[in-house]
C-alpha cells in the first residue's frame, strides 16, 4: 500500500469579484458574484513509504494548494485523497498526528520563546514519550547542532538557524509523512548543503516519505529520485529525476553580445539557435557533441563579439519545454510546441 | 525665508496626507458613529438619572450639565495625539533613525501632522454632532464671542497636550509595550481631562489634582468656556494659564527628547 | 479533557516566561486596564458624592453592578483576547495554517495561545469592587448567594467570549472583522449601571439580545434581593446557548476556511 494516494485530485477557488468603494462591498455584500480559478486540476500519484519526491513547479503552478490538500489544510473540490489510509481533511486531527509539516516562510515557533520553550510545547501536542523527546533532543543537537540554539528565542536566530529549528519542530514527533515547503529558500549555500544533508539522514534512515516543493534544482537533485513536476494545476511530468537530467542537464545556453548587427549564422553540429535580439543572440548546445569553445569560436569567426555567458536552463525553462513537448518525441525543438499532447 | 517657504510646503504637503489615510477606513467610520452613539447614550441615561430627584447638582442644571458632557465627547478629539503608537512602531521597525535624519524640525512636523488629523477629527464628528443634537437634545451655544474664546482656548489645550504626549511618547523609547501605554493613557485622560463629569462636581482638592495634569486644558478648560461654566470675561486669563502650560510643556518635552534619543544613539536601541 | 488542561497549564506557564521577560510591559498591561476602570470609578463617585442614588441604586450597589461586569469581562480579557486578532493576526498572514496542521483543536491553540495579561487589571479591579461593595452593604452571604456570585462570574465570562466569538469568526470571510466585534462587544458598557436607568429597548437588548445584563444587573439584584433576580439564573443558560452556537459558527468558519484558503 501507498503512503500517499492522490486520485483525481481538483481545487477550483472561487474568487469574489469586488466593485470599489462602499456601494462595491455592500453590492458584494448581498449578491456576491465569482470567477472560477482551477488551481489543481485532476492530478494523480503516488508516494510510497520511504520515498523523498521533489514536487516541483513555477510560482502559482498549484504547488501550494496541492500541499495545503495534503496537510488538510484545504478541502478539496474533487477527486481522492489517502494518507496512510486516510482522509486528510475530515480526519485532520489524527492525520495531523503522523504529519510534519515546514513552511519555509512561515515559523511554527513561538515568536518570543526560547527554542526549547517552542520544542517541549510541540512535542507536549504531539504526546511525545519524555524518554523519547529527551533522545529526540540529543539527536538534534548533534545532527542540527541545536545545543547552542536551544535557549535562544526565534526572534533573535538567523535566517538559517530559524530553518533549523524549523525543522526540529518538524520531525521532534518522528512522523511518517513529512511535507517540506521551500525548505531552502533565502539561505546561503553551505546553510542550504547542511540542511539537505541532515533532511537525506533524517528521513533516510527513518524511513519517513518526503514530499519536497522547491524552486531549487539543487535540492532536488541532491534529495529525489524522483520528481513530480506541475504546471497550471495538472501534472507534466513525474518520474526519475535522471531523465531530466538527460534531457535538460546536458545542454547549455550561451549568450553573445555583439557589436553589430547579427547576420544569420553557421553553427556547428549539437548547436541550435535559441532567439536572436537587437545586438544579441542566444544559443544552446548539447554539452556532448560539442563543446563551449567551439561554439564561440565558431560564432566569433563570423561576427564581433563584446561579451559572452553561459547558463544552465532554469525551472521556468525547463517547464516550458516540457510543456512544450520536449519529452514526448525527444527533441528539444522550440517549433515542438504544435506537437504538444492534447490535454 | 526661504527655508520657511520650504518648510511651509513641506508642512502642507503633510498636512494633505493625512484626509487620504482616514478615507480608507469607510467601514470603521460607520461603527465608529454607532460606538459613540452608544457611549452618548450611557452618558445620556446616567445623567438623567442622576437628576431623577433634584433640579441641581453643584449649581448646574441637568441641561447645563448635558451640554457640557455632550460637547465634551463631541471635541474629545481634542485628546486625541498620535504620538506613542507612532513613537513605538516607528522605534521598533529602526524607521526612528530616518526621521532624525531628515532635514527638518521633528517635532514641528509631527505637530502640523497632528493638528491636520484634529481637523480631519473634528469634522469626522460632525455625524455624531447630529446625533447628540436630535437624540440627545443637546442645545448649542449662539454666541459667537464664546465660540471665538473656545476656540483660543481649544488650540492652546490641544498644543499643551501635545507637548505633553510628546514627554510621554518618550517613554517608548524604554518600553517595548506600546499599547499598553497608549491605554494607559487613553485610561487617565478620560477622567482627567474632565469629559466625563464637570469639573465643579468635584471636591475642591480633586480639582486641584485634575487641573494640575494637563489633560484638563485640552477639554474640561475650553468646554467650560463654551458653556459658559466659566464667565466669558474671564477667557484672556484663561488662556494666559493655557499659554503658560504650552511654554512649560514644550521645555519639558524638547528635554526629554534629548535625553531618550542620546539613549538609542548611544545604545543602539 | 485533561490532555488539553495540561496542555493549557503549559502553555500559560511558557507564556508567564515572556511576560517575566518583558516585566514592565507586564506592569504597564495591568495598570492600563486599571485606569480606564478608575477613570470611570472616580466618575461615579463624584456624582454619587452630589445625590443620594441613582433610580434607588446607591453608591456602593452600583459598584456591585460594575464589579460583576468587570470580572466577567475579565474572564474574556485573560483566556479568550486572542479572538479579537485572529484575522489581523493569523488568517491575513496565513499563520493560521500552523493550527490546521496540529493534531489539536484549533479553536484551543488560538486561545491558548496568548494568554491577556492585561486582564489581570480587569480581574483584580472586578475583585476589589465586589469585595468593597459586600463590606460596605452588608450582604449576608448564603450558599445559594456564594453560588450565584461563582455562576454570574462564569457565565457573564461565557457570554463574553461567545459574543466575541461569534463575531470574530467573521473574519473567515472579511478582512477585518475587529469594527463587528467592537459594534456588539461594547454594548457591555451599558451594563456597567444598573439597567433600570435606561429605556425599555435597551432592556431588552442587554437582557435578551447581548445579555450582558445577565452577567451584572440581574445577578447583583439578586445578591442585594431585588426584584428581577431571579432572572440571573438565566446567565449559565444562556451562555451555554450562546458557547454553543458560537462553536457551531466557528466550525462553520472553518469549513469555509477549508475551501477557500483566505
Amino acid at each position: 500500500m501507498s503512503v500517499i494516494e492522490v486520485e483525481n485530485l481538483t481545487k477550483v477557488f472561487k474568487i469574489p469579484q469586488k466593485d470599489p468603494g462602499l456601494g462595491g462591498a455592500i453590492k458584494g455584500l448581498f449578491a456576491p458574484r465569482f470567477q472560477s480559478k482551477t488551481a489543481v486540476d485532476r492530478i494523480n500519484f503516488r508516494l510510497d513509504r520511504g520515498e523523498i519526491v521533489g514536487y516541483i513547479g513555477v510560482n502559482g503552478a498549484g504547488k501550494s494548494t496541492t500541499i495545503k490538500m495534503l496537510t488538510g489544510v484545504l478541502m478539496p473540490t474533487g477527486g481522492s485523497i489517502r494518507v496512510l489510509g486516510r482522509d486528510p481533511h475530515r480526519q485532520r486531527i489524527d492525520n495531523a498526528r503522523e504529519i510534519g509539516v515546514v513552511f519555509g516562510q512561515r515559523t511554527q515557533l513561538w515568536w518570543d520563546l526560547a527554542l526549547i520553550e517552542s520544542l517541549n510545547l510541540i512535542a507536549r501536542m504531539y504526546d511525545v514519550p519524555p524518554a523519547r523527546y529527551k533522545q529526540m533532543l540529543d539527536e538534534f543537537s548533534q545532527t542540527l547542532d541545536l545545543g547552542s540554539l536551544l535557549k535562544v528565542p526565534v526572534r533573535n536566530m538567523s535566517l538559517g538557524q530559524k530553518m533549523r529549528s524549523e525543522l526540529a519542530a518538524a520531525l521532534i514527533h518522528e512522523p511518517k509523512v513529512v511535507y517540506l515547503d521551500e525548505p531552502t529558500i533565502g539561505l546561503d549555500l553551505i546553510v542550504k548543503e547542511r540542511i539537505r544533508d541532515f533532511i537525506k539522514a533524517e528521513c533516510g534512515s527513518k524511513g519517513m516519505t518526503v514530499m519536497l516543493t522547491t524552486h531549487d534544482l539543487g535540492d532536488i537533485e541532491q534529495l529525489c529520485r524522483r520528481v513530480i513536476i506541475i504546471d497550471e494545476g495538472r501534472v507534466i511530468y513525474d518520474g526519475p529525476i535522471e531523465t531530466i537530467k538527460k534531457k535538460f542537464g546536458k545542454f547549455r545556453e550561451i549568450t553573445f553580445e555583439t557589436t553589430g548587427l547579427v547576420p544569420s549564422l553557421s553553427l556547428p553540429p549539437g548547436c541550435e539557435l535559441l532567439s536572436t535580439g537587437d545586438r544579441k543572440v542566444t544559443l544552446r548546445f548539447d554539452r556532448i557533441q560539442t563543446t563551449a569553445s567551439q561554439v564561440a569560436s565558431a560564432v566569433m569567426k563570423q561576427i564581433e563579439v563584446r561579451d559572452f555567458s553561459l547558463s544552465e536552463p532554469d525551472l521556468a525553462n525547463i517547464v516550458k519545454q516540457i510543456y512544450n513537448g520536449a519529452l514526448d518525441n525527444g527533441g528539444v525543438e522550440p517549433e515542438a510546441a504544435d506537437a504538444r499532447p492534447a490535454p | 525665508m526661504r527655508a520657511l517657504r520650504r518648510d511651509l510646503s513641506i508642512y502642507l504637503s503633510i498636512f494633505g496626507m493625512t484626509p487620504k489615510v482616514f478615507m480608507a477606513y469607510q467601514l470603521w467610520f460607520w461603527i465608529g458613529l454607532v460606538l459613540n452613539t452608544i457611549g452618548m447614550a450611557i452618558l445620556v441615561f446616567f445623567w438623567r438619572a442622576v437628576y431623577a430627584d433634584t433640579d441641581s447638582v453643584a449649581a448646574l442644571s441637568l441641561q447645563q450639565t448635558l451640554t457640557y458632557i455632550l460637547l465634551a465627547q463631541i471635541f474629545f478629539p481634542l485628546t486625541d495625539v498620535d504620538l506613542i503608537f507612532d513613537f513605538g512602531f516607528n522605534l521598533r521597525e529602526g524607521n526612528i533613525i530616518h526621521f532624525l535624519l531628515r532635514p527638518i524640525n521633528f517635532q514641528g512636523m509631527y505637530y502640523v501632522q497632528n493638528l491636520s488629523s484634529l481637523m480631519m477629527r473634528l469634522i469626522l464628528q460632525i455625524p455624531i454632532a447630529v446625533v447628540a443634537t436630535l437624540l440627545f437634545g443637546l442645545q448649542w451655544p449662539t454666541d459667537p464671542a464664546t465660540w471665538g474664546a473656545f476656540a483660543v482656548s481649544a488650540l492652546l489645550g490641544f498644543t499643551a497636550l501635545f507637548f505633553f504626549h510628546w514627554f510621554l511618547a518618550c517613554l517608548t523609547f524604554y518600553t517595548t509595550e506600546v499599547w499598553g501605554l497608549g491605554v494607559l493613557i487613553f485610561g487617565m485622560s478620560l477622567f482627567l481631562s474632565g469629559s466625563l463629569v464637570p469639573l465643579t462636581m468635584m471636591p475642591g482638592w480633586l480639582q486641584t489634582v485634575v487641573l494640575s495634569i494637563p489633560f484638563a486644558q485640552a477639554i474640561a478648560v475650553p468646554v467650560s468656556l463654551l458653556t459658559g461654566i466659566t464667565p466669558l470675561i474671564q477667557a484672556p486669563l484663561v488662556w494666559l494659564t493655557q499659554l503658560a502650560w504650552v511654554t512649560g510643556m514644550w521645555l519639558v518635552s524638547a528635554l526629554f527628547f534629548r535625553v531618550a534619543v542620546r539613549k538609542v544613539t548611544v545604545q543602539g536601541g | 479533557m485533561t490532555r488539553y488542561l495540561s496542555l493549557y497549564w503549559l502553555f500559560l506557564t511558557q507564556r508567564l516566561k515572556v511576560l517575566m521577560e518583558y516585566r514592565a510591559n507586564f506592569i504597564i498591561g495591568a495598570l492600563s486596564t486599571i485606569a480606564l476602570q478608575a477613570s470611570s470609578i472616580l466618575a461615579i463617585w463624584v456624582v454619587m458624592r452630589q445625590v443620594p442614588d441613582l433610580n434607588g441604586w446607591t453608591y456602593d450597589e452600583i459598584l456591585l453592578v460594575y464589579g460583576l461586569i468587570t470580572l466577567a469581562k475579565s474572564i474574556n480579557h485573560m483566556f479568550a483576547d486572542n479572538l479579537w486578532t485572529l484575522g489581523r493576526q493569523y488568517i491575513r498572514s496565513g499563520g493560521f495554517d500552523r493550527f490546521l496542521v496540529r493534531p489539536i483543536d484549533p479553536l484551543f491553540h488560538l486561545l491558548a495561545d496568548r494568554f491577556c495579561q492585561d486582564g489581570v487589571g480587569n480581574f483584580l479591579v472586578g475583585v476589589a469592587l465586589v469585595v468593597k461593595a459586600s463590606v460596605a452593604l452588608g450582604i449576608q452571604w448564603t450558599l445559594l448567594k456564594a453560588l450565584m456570585l461563582v455562576a454570574a462570574v462564569v457565565s457573564g465570562g461565557g457570554i463574553f467570549i461567545a459574543l466575541n466569538l461569534l463575531t470574530c469568526v467573521t473574519s473567515f470571510w472579511i478582512v477585518d472583522s475587529v469594527p463587528v466585534t467592537r459594534l456588539v462587544f461594547d454594548n457591555h458598557l451599558f451594563a456597567q449601571y444598573p439597567l433600570t436607568i435606561y429605556p425599555k429597548a435597551i432592556n431588552i437588548l442587554l437582557t435578551w439580545i447581548v445579555p450582558y445584563g445577565l452577567a451584572s444587573f440581574y445577578p447583583a439584584s439578586y445578591l442585594l434581593d431585588r426584584s428581577l433576580g431571579n432572572l440571573a439564573w438565566a446567565a449559565p443558560v444562556a451562555a451555554a446557548l450562546l458557547l454553543f452556537l458560537g462553536y457551531r459558527f466557528w466550525q462553520f468558519g472553518l469549513k469555509h476556511y477549508g475551501s477557500t484558503g483566505t
